[in-house]
């Protein structure tokens, strides 16, 4: 099976700050990679650099084998990848239909805004979701956690990912829209779609991942299946940077 | 009495879905409220008055005196809501002003030729500051608070500080005076097609919503809202076409400045809320970072509004040169406050992502009529200045109080 997308060597420095240095990392179709680390590990910038919210340094990004350029988030999304990002990225002022299709707006032969086109197709995705979210021409401000959770996510399913990074999607979450959340994961999955996890809480990384990759200092400490580590082993990586003994790396799953 | 009370509590319970509906109609109540400060203030003024602020004549004036500063009014909601901010349309109006004024006058070219020449010179200079703001991040208000001070200067040195006289008689009309209204017969027609189109607009959107299958409003909401408009329009239009210059056969009808503002908010309302590009600038003002996040090309959003900054402050010159019949160096001098205060009293918030069209049109009115009022009752221009100052500071602590009852800060 061909990798989805792999990461080559990659760094990227912020000033004189070495923020994330010579990292490989791959994701297969239909599979979960979590990514894990103390904060300022580099996870969250290694994503953003796959989104297209920060340029890469240097190193290669090949999506489906093809060698790409990711300038802007607009390139990314035009090859599939879609970001929920840990603030969600709403703009709180603008009600869920316009957050839903915001850079995306459909529009009518006028080049107007399909307004009536949006709310329909929103109303299914948010559906889809979370039976109770109907008050979808308020402004997101107003919205719950959850609700407002089920908004950024719709962002990514709706304009049919094949990869997701998702940056603790469980933060701000209730145990039932985590149930949600976890359920969508196992959905996507099946939907062959590769999902890139960043997560503190070892057990979400441990019941929807397939492999994890631990980095420490803007390094990769190292990447395994998640079955073949435990939860000690794990926390030994993330806090010492420390290889844990006689397990192998795994770069593919399988 | 358990059962009467019963009764009563089932009237009562008819009665509040018909006033939830009508709260949950698609109504702006901020508005409203705003409207009914404005319609509350001019009765003020008119008792105060003996009965001369609300003639014909007075609101005839009122209009067109406001129309300058509501033009750039309209744009300068969308720039603030956008987190900018411009200080230097007063300036920078007050050069192209004279420009145009110039080139007619010692140039000797065609008022076409001159307006244009204008409008590509605020382009330039839109540009030129919308540039430093969004490609380099330059916060807008320092570059335009230095603008303030360039384009003044620049107006000065266009003609050395000399009044550049305009006289072409088309021109001059455009900024309303003598012969700058299109008649009562024009100002009937234009009300009945506008009335009507509102008819069919909202027609045409209950027909869509049902072919959506989306929850309608009743009908009888959607009419008296219309029918509201409606009746307003008509009432301007009476009352504009109701003044005669005494030295006239025929009366007025609306002006022309009072013509192109409601074009131009027409517009621009538009362009809020039916356009990507209205709807990118307050996703900008919302939250920036996700608005870069999502893939807005925040940059090119910018330049744009800045560019369509620059044409309305060419269209604000025009209307305010042809209302003086000539263009001075001092032309606009003062006029972004006055810009600002009327979209933050319409409802714009400084800290960016909300504001309305029709608000900042309401703003400049009650701006305008509380000036033109206390002119009329003959109070000294410094205590005008202290009152009309304070009541900036009423509607931004009202807007703090506002926003914060209804959770949105």
């Amino acid at each position: 099976m061909e990798p989805l997308v792999e990461l080559v060597d990659i760094h990227k420095a912020f000033g004189g700050v070495r923020a994330v240095e010579g990292v490989n990392l791959t994701l297969y179709p239909g599979e979960v990679v979590a990514l894990l680390g103390h904060n300022g590990a580099g996870k969250s910038t290694l994503m953003k650099m796959l989104a297209g919210a920060y340029p890469i340094d240097s190193g290669e990004t090949r999506i489906g084998g093809q060698k790409v350029q990711i300038r802007t988030p607009a390139e990314a999304q035009s090859h599939g990848i879609e970001t929920i990002y840990q603030t969600l990225a709403l703009a709180d002022n603008l009600d869920s239909v316009a957050n839903l299709f915001l850079g995306r707006e459909k529009l009518t032969p006028w080049r107007t805004l399909d307004d009536h086109f949006m709310e329909v197709q929103a109303r299914q995705v948010f559906q889809r979701l979370n039976k109770n979210f109907t008050n979808i021409r308020t402004p997101v401000r107003r919205l719950s956690g959850g609700q407002r959770q089920v908004v950024a996510i719709s962002r990514a399913i709706y304009f049919n990912a094949r990869i997701l990074v998702m940056d603790e999607p469980c933060a701000a979450l209730g145990p039932e829209e985590t149930r949600m959340v976890g359920n969508l994961v196992r959905q996507l999955k099946a939907e062959g779609v590769g999902i890139f996890l960043i997560s503190h809480d070892m057990p979400d990384v441990f019941e929807l991942s397939d492999r994890l990759a631990v980095m420490k200092n803007g390094k990769l400490v190292g990447t395994y299946r998640t079955a073949d580590v435990t939860e000690d082993e794990v926390l030994g990586m993330i806090i010492l940077g420390k290889q844990p003994v006689g397990k192998t790396q795994a770069f593919a799953p399988v | 009495m358990q059962g009467r009370d019963g009764r009563q509590g089932a009237r009562r319970l008819q009665v509040i879905p018909l006033l939830q509906q009508l709260r949950h109609a698609a109504v702006d109540w901020r508005l409203v409220l705003m409207g009914l400060v404005l319609a509350v203030m001019s009765v003020v003024f008119h008792a105060m008055s003996g009965g001369i602020f609300l003639s014909p004549e007075n609101l005839y004036n009122i209009a067109q005196q406001t129309a300058v500063v509501g033009i750039v009014s309209t744009v300068m909601v969308l720039v603030i809501v956008a987190r900018h901010i411009d200080l230097s349309v007063g300036s920078t109006m007050g050069f192209v002003g004279v420009l145009i004024a110039y080139l007619q006058y010692t140039a000797g070219w065609s008022w076409q030729a001159s307006c244009l020449a204008g409008l590509a010179v605020a382009l330039l200079v839109s540009v030129y500051q919308g540039g430093l703001t969004a490609v380099l991040g330059v916060p807008s208000f320092v570059v335009t608070l230095g603008g303030l001070m360039s384009f003044r200067g620049a107006a000065f040195l266009v003609a050395d500080g000399k009044t550049q006289p305009v006289s072409d008689d088309f021109f001059v009309n455009l900024g309303g005076g003598y012969d700058g209204a299109i008649g009562v017969g024009a100002s009937w027609v234009l009300g009945g097609l506008l009335g009507a189109a509102l008819v069919v607009r909202m027609l045409l959107r209950r027909r869509a919503k049902q072919r959506h299958g989306m929850a309608l409003q009743p009908l009888w909401v959607d009419g008296l809202l219309a029918g509201l408009t409606i009746a307003l329009l008509l009432g301007f239009v009476a009352v504009m076409s109701a003044y005669r210059i005494s030295s006239k056969t025929e009366a007025q009808g609306i002006p022309v400045p009072v013509l192109i503002w409601g074009v131009v908010a027409g517009t621009l309302s538009f362009i809020v809320h039916r356009t990507r590009f209205g709807r990118y600038v307050f996703a900008m003002g919302g939250n920036p970072d996700a608005a870069a996040l999502v893939g807005i090309p925040v940059r090119r959003v910018t330049l744009m509004l800045f560019a369509l900054l620059g044409v309305l402050i060419t269209v604000a010159a025009i209307v305010s040169v042809a209302r003086l019949n000539a263009g001075t160096n001092s032309l606009g001098s003062g006029m972004e406050l006055y810009v600002i205060a009327a979209a933050v009293i319409g409802g714009t918030a400084l800290s960016g992502g909300s504001g309305s069209i029709l608000g900042s049109v309401l703003g400049a009115l009650i701006m305008q009529s509380l000036d033109s009022g206390m002119l009329l009752l003959d109070v000294p221009i410094g205590k005008r200045m202290v009152i009309i100052g304070q009541v900036l500071i009423v509607a931004v602590v009202f807007d703090v109080l506002y926003r914060r009852y209804v959770q949105e800060s």
